[in-house]
């Protein structure tokens, strides 16, 4: 075990850890288990892929969350909203169906073929880190990530809105009865989720290639991470994703056919032990 | 002896303690009512003396055994059954179906008697979803009567019914209970229909016990009068 | 209590008639079934066309599948990604049979169908005590899991890892008196899988209308209730599950020896999706929805599938399917023949 790789870890963490934090919210807001989370992590890649080839990677990171937070208004106006009264299993389908659509749409318009997105310069080459030449740019993927928790985390905790959202989170019906605009609010964690996921794949573009299988290699890990951090839980899921991408990685050095497996026996464990984890939040 | 017994019986949710020292004791044949404001703790009784909720202290005791770390299914298993307040039914097959099946797992010589004393004759092939309220009521006592329990708790039976409908299910409750020898313990909200139909009354307020006895001596005692009854009809 | 996709679940059972109606049903249905079995011995008579034949072979596997995943969800109401498991487990186990054991294709079969049991087995006890979106996650978990597995570079030897497997069948080996390289023929293989995929239909069938049936009901309706009647809950469930895996498993074991080759995607998430949106589409309230849905499912592969668009159409009807028509095909046709029934005059509504 090097510095190199628990930096790697830490990468990986960074992003799940991203990812798990729009999911948890969208979770807790709306009881949608977002299947489609996976294919906004994967357009977002591929729309940062377009930017930065044409202009360049930091406009990319500023178009990719807009863009991305514009679908979100979509799939909350008109998929979320009209269907709230469903059960979550409709919903999670749902949102799989849509998955299924956006995954194939994105290889319409890019193709099936690899891609790569190269860092941005500046950010290119290693850095010196802990004894290793590390690579810059996963160096600011790290930063990044927790540029971003903080602040999720701090405009939760200080600001009303992140009040609101908080409330509705534990207690849909309660806070919609204390005057809380409960459709404003969802459609705010919607598409701060989808946002949210969107970055995480500009983020990840140059440091992971681009293929038609990132989404789902990502959703499923992701979805464990929710559930393992705690339902509705947004600060349980970032620090499970960031627990997850660690301890994953590491266990690789040692053990491929171990830590491929490591997830979803924590998923096993985690509703058996606590099964209250996906099932039983809301009602 | 008593076939049934809450000894002490202290049941917590959270900080709230629901019921707090409760003694009450069932005998084979007769009726038990148990009466009270609301938030007196009266279903909560029942939810610990059935097994579905832990009691925080005390015993539930069976022929002089505790039984309260028993579960559910034992306890039924052993003659102990339970109604609900709020209607328990299979809603999508009809009142026939899940009475055998209920039948079928718990030996029982005459479900041709309990439909008939219940009134259920009309309805065995009806989809339980949609008949009226109050036979839905009626199948689920049904269910708890089948395979001749010992103990029966009727949580609110007359819940949600209208008055003729209620008077009736009293006396079915009574009819039932005196000729399979059953020990009942009745939880119900109507007062009068209680002091009509039981043997020994227990009256709780906050939990607590406040007094208990024949019908007569409970509605004489004052402090019930001055906590519950002085302000109901 | 499990959250439930299908409010046609609960209608569908209701209409069963309680006994001298039940039984004439029954025959009705036996009746049915022989001459369905009959019929469709006469396919590849008719179907001369190899590559329409190998169609339909694959719908009748792909059927035992569906036919699997529809049992527990019109039963108890769950929804499982975790079948393919079953189905690809059985297959991967015929060919380790094969390859690694050296053992004969009747062996091999009866190993896969176990194996596949077994695996449900080990799933069920995980994950029986859950349900709704619990259920679907940890089968999807569990299933991936297995995939996972399998291609691991560590397993190459056994599961051919990424590559699959490749089953190498002795050339004098017969497996329900047909020989190995004709099993691969579709002409040939079909009448073997189509009694299986019949006997399956009835058996499922019969169990639904079994006491156990009953039961299962009982479970998904009011699970509280059964345990205050003296029923044990886990265990009827378990069953249920294992039953659903064992259908699966039979069809995994086929294809394994149609196929003579199993490629891990079977095991993969995409596969899983595809068999429940089949089963979901074609209706998972009814027996044949799921059969239905699987044939539509092959059919659309073989002639939507241009440059790969199987999966926006699929997607389409999944959503078409659960905001639209609940219960899918079988279900929407059984509302509209319910309400074409009441308002024929003198026809007082059952309902």
């Amino acid at each position: 075990m090097n510095a190199a790789q628990v930096l790697n870890g830490i990468a990986l963490g960074s992003l799940l850890m991203v990812l798990s934090s729009g999911l948890a919210m969208i979770y807790g807001l709306r009881g949608v288990t977002n299947f489609a989370h996976g294919a906004l992590y994967m357009s977002g890649a591929y729309i940062a892929y377009s930017v930065s080839l044409h202009v360049s990677f930091w406009l990319a990171l500023v178009v990719v969350p807009v863009a991305l937070a514009l679908i979100g208004v979509v799939l909350e106006l008109v998929f979320f909203r009209p269907l709230q009264n469903r059960s979550h299993i409709e919903l999670g389908l749902v949102t799989f169906g849509l998955a299924l659509i956006a995954e194939r749409v994105v290889v319409l318009i890019w193709g099936e073929k690899t891609l790569s997105v190269d860092p941005p310069p500046g950010l290119r080459g290693t850095t010196s880190l802990f004894g290793v030449e590390y690579p810059t740019f996963r160096l600011a993927i790290i930063v990044a990530a927790v540029v971003m928790a903080v602040a999720l985390v701090t405009w939760l905790r200080r600001t009303r809105t992140g009040l609101y959202i908080r409330a509705a989170s534990q207690d849909l019906e309660t806070a919609g009865i204390m005057g809380i605009d409960v459709n404003r609010i969802s459609l705010i964690v919607v598409s701060l989720g989808a946002a949210l996921a969107g970055l995480a794949g500009a983020l990840a573009a140059p440091y992971v290639s681009l293929d038609p299988g990132m989404g789902d290699t990502f959703l499923i890990i992701v979805l464990i991470v929710v559930v393992v951090g705690g339902v509705g839980s947004i600060a349980g899921a970032m620090i499970s994703g960031m627990a997850l991408g660690i301890i994953q990685t590491l266990t690789t050095v040692w053990s491929p056919s171990v830590a491929v497996v490591v997830p979803y026996v924590a998923l096993v464990v985690v509703l058996l032990w606590r099964p209250q984890g996906l099932a039983g939040r809301r009602v | 002896m008593a076939v049934f017994e809450a000894r002490g019986l202290s049941v917590r949710y959270g900080a709230v303690l629901a019921n707090s020292d409760v003694d009450v004791s069932l005998e084979s044949g007769q009726v038990h009512g148990v009466i009270g404001p609301n938030g007196a703790g009266k279903s909560t009784f029942i939810d610990a003396l059935s097994g579905r909720k832990r009691p925080s202290a005390g015993q539930v005791v069976l022929d002089g055994e505790d039984i309260t770390g028993r579960s559910v299914r034992w306890r039924r298993s052993h003659g102990i059954s339970r109604s609900f307040q709020r209607t328990s039914i299979f809603s999508s097959m009809t009142v026939g179906r899940q009475l055998e099946m209920v039948a079928r797992r718990n030996d029982e010589p005459d479900l041709a008697g309990i439909i008939d004393t219940l009134g259920l004759g009309e309805v065995v092939d009806r989809v339980c979803g949609e008949i009226a309220y109050g036979t839905q009521r009626s199948v689920d006592l049904a269910i708890a009567l089948i395979g001749r329990p010992r103990v029966v708790l009727l949580d609110e039976p007359c819940a949600g019914l209208v008055a003729d409908e209620a008077v009736r299910m009293l006396q079915h409750v009574r009819e039932l209970c005196r000729e399979r020898n059953v020990a009942a313990l009745l939880v119900e909200h109507d007062v009068d229909g209680v002091f009509r139909t039981c043997d020994v009354i227990t009256v709780l307020d906050l939990g607590k016990v406040l007094s208990s006895g024949a019908p007569d001596q409970v509605r004489a005692d004052p402090n019930v009068i001055r906590a519950y009854l002085g302000s109901a009809a | 209590m499990t959250a439930t996709t299908l409010p046609e679940v609960s209608q569908s059972n209701a209409e069963v008639p309680a006994g001298r109606r039940s039984r004439r049903g029954l025959v009705f249905g036996l009746t049915v079934a022989v001459v369905v079995a009959a019929v469709g011995y006469a396919v590849p008579y008719v179907i001369k066309d190899t590559y329409t034949m190998s169609l339909a072979v694959e719908a009748a596997l792909l059927g035992l599948l569906a036919l699997g995943i529809g049992f527990l969800a019109r039963h108890l109401g769950l929804i499982s990604l975790g079948h393919t498991s079953f189905f690809g487990g059985a297959a991967y186990a015929v060919g380790v049979g094969v390859n690694h054991y050296g053992w004969s294709m009747t062996q091999s079969f009866a190993f896969g169908v176990l194996v596949g049991t077994a695996l449900s087995l080990v799933m069920g006890v995980l994950v029986v005590r859950a349900s709704g979106m619990g259920f679907l996650m940890l089968t999807l978990a569990l299933s991936q899991a297995l995939y996972q597995l399998c291609v691991q570079t560590s397993f190459r030897p056994l599961t051919g890892a990424y590559d699959g497997l490749l089953i190498s069948f002795r050339p004098d080996d017969t497996f329900a008196g047909v020989n190995a390289s004709d099993l691969q023929n579709p002409g040939l293989f079909w009448p073997i899988v189509w009694i299986v995929l019949i006997v399956c239909v009835v058996a499922v069938w019969l169990l639904g209308r079994s006491p156990f049936g009953t039961i299962l009901e009982g479970v998904r309706e009011n699970e509280e209730r059964m345990r205050f009647s003296n029923y044990n809950t886990f265990r009827p469930r378990l069953a249920a599950f294992v039953l659903s895996g064992l259908v699966a498993s039979l069809g995994g074991a086929l294809f394994a020896l149609n196929g003579a080759y199993v490629s891990p995607d079977i095991l993969g998430f995409s596969r899983a999706g595809d068999s429940l949106i089949a089963a979901m589409v074609g209706g998972l309230g009814s027996l044949i929805g799921p059969l239905l849905g699987t044939g539509l499912y092959v059919w659309g592969e073989a002639h939507l599938n241009t440059g790969g668009n199987l999966h926006l159409y699929t997607g389409i009807a999944l959503i078409v399917v659960l905001v639209f028509l609940p219960g899918g095909v079988t279900g929407t046709l059984q509302r509209i023949w319910r309400r074409l029934r009441k308002e024929r005059p003198g026809m007082g509504g059952r309902r």
